[in-house]
């Protein structure tokens, strides 16, 4: 399974956060991978309608989350703001966003590797 | 002064103008312990030396009399979990509950409010004494603020690219400043009309930091978020209005993407058409005039953008350029035609390259 993540808006613009996270799950230690399968089923991922539903009236500084999932043949984009009100939704995006936050954390250790 | 809300316990012990002196001219640590002193309530409300407004008795909702200029606060924990609105953890009148969030929003909350009616004699986000509610520890390491278009919501940050998101007094006004929009001009939030949006609630935020700290154009860091950037991070806060595009340039978070002039606008359609990024340009263009007018910002400078922000001509679907020449005749209007602050007002823009012609 492919998975792709990405997240948008918020309080502030960052260059560095909006850049998409790939994630194959091939790739990932088994537990990971079988981790982020079970939310995607769990979610229900490939039924869900593709978003994002208009936030409130009024509102502002919400982050739009993106997710898109290849399984095979099949291929589908979810797109919803902040704050999730599905649990296995959220469940999902908070599992794709530690996923980011890692490897924004090598990122940091590779940048200060190469500036000394 | 309220002794039990000091987390160093000198900044109890200093008067109020040495306090705001520290404020201005510390190290940073003792800037923003200084500045969260002022701000805890007993502190800042004896400080000012406006006129008490008078209180005009008013049918409130309930049908009771309630006074204007009363604020009325309700600071939520939502414990760390996603569910809205979470329990009661400070209410209005209440003292300090020690869990710094809640005392910090609650205290930028009523910092807020209080700017808002004493400068601009506005009673709340709705000028009809909307009761506030700040809700705080929402998430885990949750990275954001925002307004939900009924109340305010903040993160605790993730301790290594962002501190807490009450940290920072201007970002608590801009939240709440939302409100004001959305009551008012109703800006959409997409594209020039998102940026204008965006611009609002930091020229408000940034002016409720500088009237409690006392600040003058010149001495205000124009700074949006400084102290919510955790520590290792290469930047000084999130935005800059003086100079855009130059808060933050890290490894992880990237540079700073503001423009500063029209001549680098930036098209997207990514974080609703560039609302976070294209807002450097008005942002800038207010700065100039605050600077060029000197003095306080929120007395010249902050009156003529508060009267564009309620200015019927103020659409949701306004550009720069309208913005610009709703400002331009604000300050006509306010100050007369051809004087110092309508010239200023239009050198700003040209400086940023929008005629407000």
């Amino acid at each position: 399974m492919r998975l792709k993540f990405r997240t948008e808006g918020g309080f502030a613009s960052f260059p560095g956060l909006r850049a998409p996270v790939e994630i194959d799950t091939g790739e990932l230690q088994e537990e990971e991978a079988t981790e982020l399968v079970r939310c995607v089923e769990e979610a229900r991922f490939f039924q869900r309608p593709e978003g994002p539903e208009e936030p409130p009236p009024g509102s502002a500084d919400l982050r739009l989350y993106t997710v898109e999932v290849e399984e095979g043949a099949w291929s589908h984009t979810v797109r919803v703001y902040e704050p999730v009100g599905d649990p296995a939704l959220r469940a999902l995006i908070d599992a794709l966003d530690a996923r980011a936050k890692a490897l924004r954390r090598a990122r940091r250790k590779q940048g200060s590797e190469g500036d000394r | 002064m309220n002794h039990a809300t000091c987390r160093n316990p000198v900044f109890c012990l200093l008067p109020p103008y040495v306090l705001r002196e520290i404020a201005r001219n510390g190290s940073p640590e003792q800037r923003e312990v200084a500045t969260r002193a002022l701000a805890s309530d007993g502190t800042f409300r004896s400080l000012r030396q406006v006129t008490t407004p008078s209180r005009t008795p008013r049918m409130g909702t309930s049908g009771a009399l309630d006074p204007e200029g009363q604020k009325r606060r309700t600071i939520y924990d939502v414990g760390n979990t996603q569910d809205l609105p979470g329990r009661v953890a400070r209410a209005e009148g209440q003292g300090p509950s020690g869990d710094t969030a809640v005392d910090e929003a609650y205290d930028g909350l009523g910092a807020t409010y209080d700017f808002f009616w004493e400068v601009y004699r506005r009673d709340s986000i709705d000028d009809d004494g909307l009761p506030l509610d700040g809700h705080v520890h929402f998430g885990v390491d949750y990275t954001n603020a925002f307004w939900d278009g009924t109340r305010m919501v903040f993160g605790d940050g993730d301790g290594e690219l962002f501190n807490r998101f009450t940290i920072s007094l201007d970002v608590i006004g801009h939240e709440l400043s939302h409100g004001v929009t959305q009551y008012k001009s109703g800006l959409n939030y997409f594209k020039q009309p998102g940026a204008l949006n965006e611009h609002l609630s930091d020229v408000y935020g940034s002016l409720v930091k500088q009237y409690l700290l006392g600040q003058t154009a010149e001495e205000a860091d124009w700074t949006i978020g400084a102290g919510l950037l955790a520590e290792g991070v290469n930047g000084v806060a999130l935005r800059s209005m003086k100079e855009p595009g130059t808060a933050f340039d890290d490894p992880v978070l990237g540079k700073d993407p503001q423009p500063a002039h029209m001549d680098d606008f930036v098209r997207t359609f990514e974080d609703n058409g560039g609302v976070h990024i294209n807002s450097g340009i008005p942002n800038r263009a207010f700065y100039l005039t605050a600077a060029a007018l000197g003095g306080n910002a929120w007395e010249v400078a902050g009156r003529i953008w508060n009267a564009t922000a309620i200015d019927p001509r103020l659409k949701p679907d306004t550009g720069f350029r309208r913005f610009a020449r709703l400002t331009a005749r604000a300050a006509a209007s306010l100050y007369g035609p051809g004087g110092l602050e309508e010239r200023a007002v239009r050198a700003a823009w040209d400086g940023v390259g929008i005629p407000a012609a």
